[in-house]
């Protein structure tokens, strides 16, 4: 990971090597970003792996059976907290 | 969440849209309530669906609390079969896409030259997709060639003499410019065993660009993002080309905002979703 990393201004926040602001430093916490390859999982021309999880409303849901024949797009994110 | 902008059109596509993230169903209720998500949030505090996919991000030690447990993230768009069409993921997790590459696969370029009427030389139209350009979040430079009959352009590498289509970027302070998306080519023979990467007829090419929240100026008390640059294009047909031409554009758009957390340095002036009381369950639910 490229722990390079800058304050902005006389503030909280620092930079990365992309100019983007945080309140983490670069390389702490969830800002450990790779660098050069790293996984992203199954690839193009594979069946998506069943997801099956809680929804935000507690129930259970499958994506493959909910979509129902449908296609689909899947975004895997860090956080709707933080 | 920039998604939710783009949930009615893609069900409108016939296309279903889930997010998922290693957070607790009820933190997920308070997102989804505080910024009208319409569509599936999907919790995973284990992480067992993040690790099914060997996405987990392991530069995060396990013991690193709350942090560890999250994905390199990412996107898959796949087809009615289930099957994987299209991926994207950057390095820089700063860096997401926007909705409008997706939209872009789920609606299919052809829908930009519906009731276009037939051209007698290369037209060229370039615009930015997407409302504003907060930090992080990656719009499209796209330009529209609409082409004759019979003529055709060229993708890179060309020889010499000859001019790819290509959308250029002038640098810009905080201004990140990202690798240009074209549409597959054919091959043209040239009878001397070489052959040209042609895009027969019109073509769409998109330039993904996006800003680290320090690009462009204050105009009138909203922060503007410029884009300037030029498209480059030569048409030919099958007997002569046409000279080199080029474009120059500049396009002017809001910086807007991004979604932010209502816990850390920006408490207070985010929508409230309860982030503390979260953010303290994550750090403490896996037994520290």
């Amino acid at each position: 990971m490229d722990t390079t990393a800058e304050r902005l201004g006389d503030g909280p926040l620092w930079l990365d090597v992309h100019g983007f602001p945080g309140p983490k430093k670069p390389g702490d916490g969830p800002r450990r970003d790779p660098v050069g390859n790293f996984p992203t999982g199954p690839e193009i021309g594979a069946v998506l792996p069943d997801i099956v999880a809680q929804n935000h409303d507690g129930e259970m849901l499958d994506v493959h059976a909910h979509r129902a024949g449908k296609p689909a797009a899947v975004v895997f994110f860090r956080s709707a907290v933080w | 969440m920039q998604l939710q902008s783009a949930h009615q059109e893609l069900l409108d596509l016939g296309f279903e849209l889930y997010a998922i993230s290693y957070d607790e169903p009820d933190a997920l209720a308070d997102f989804a309530a505080a910024h009208g998500i319409t569509y599936p949030l999907l919790s995973d505090p284990d992480s067992e669906v993040i690790r099914a996919f060997g996405i987990l991000n392991t530069l995060i030690p396990p013991d690193d609390h709350p942090w560890f447990g999250i994905p390199f993230p990412g996107t898959y768009l796949i087809d009615a079969d289930g099957v994987i069409t299209d991926k994207f993921f950057d390095a820089n997790l700063a860096i997401r896409f926007g909705p409008e590459q997706l939209l872009a696969l789920a609606r299919g370029e052809e829908a930009l030259f519906e009731e276009l009427e037939p051209v007698d030389a290369v037209q060229v139209d370039v615009w930015i997709e997407g409302r504003d350009m907060p930090p992080g979040i990656q719009r499209d430079v796209v330009a529209r060639f609409r082409v004759p009959d019979g003529q055709h352009l060229y993708d890179d590498p060309v020889p010499e003499g000859l001019v790819a289509a290509t959308i250029e970027i002038e640098s810009a302070h905080g201004l990140i410019v990202f690798d240009e998306i074209r549409p597959s080519t054919h091959p043209l023979e040239l009878g001397d065993g070489t052959s040209l990467s042609v895009y027969d007829g019109d073509v769409v090419i998109r330039r993904p660009v996006t800003q680290n929240g320090q690009a462009g100026e204050r105009i009138d008390g909203t922060r503007m993002v410029m884009i300037r640059g030029t498209v480059r294009w030569q048409a030919c047909d099958d007997d002569q080309c046409g000279l080199p031409q080029r474009q120059a554009f500049e396009l002017t758009v809001p910086a807007g905002r991004i979604v932010i957390p209502d816990t850390g340095p920006a408490a207070g002036k985010a929508v409230p979703m309860n982030g503390d009381k979260h953010l303290e369950r994550m750090r403490t639910r896996r037994g520290v």
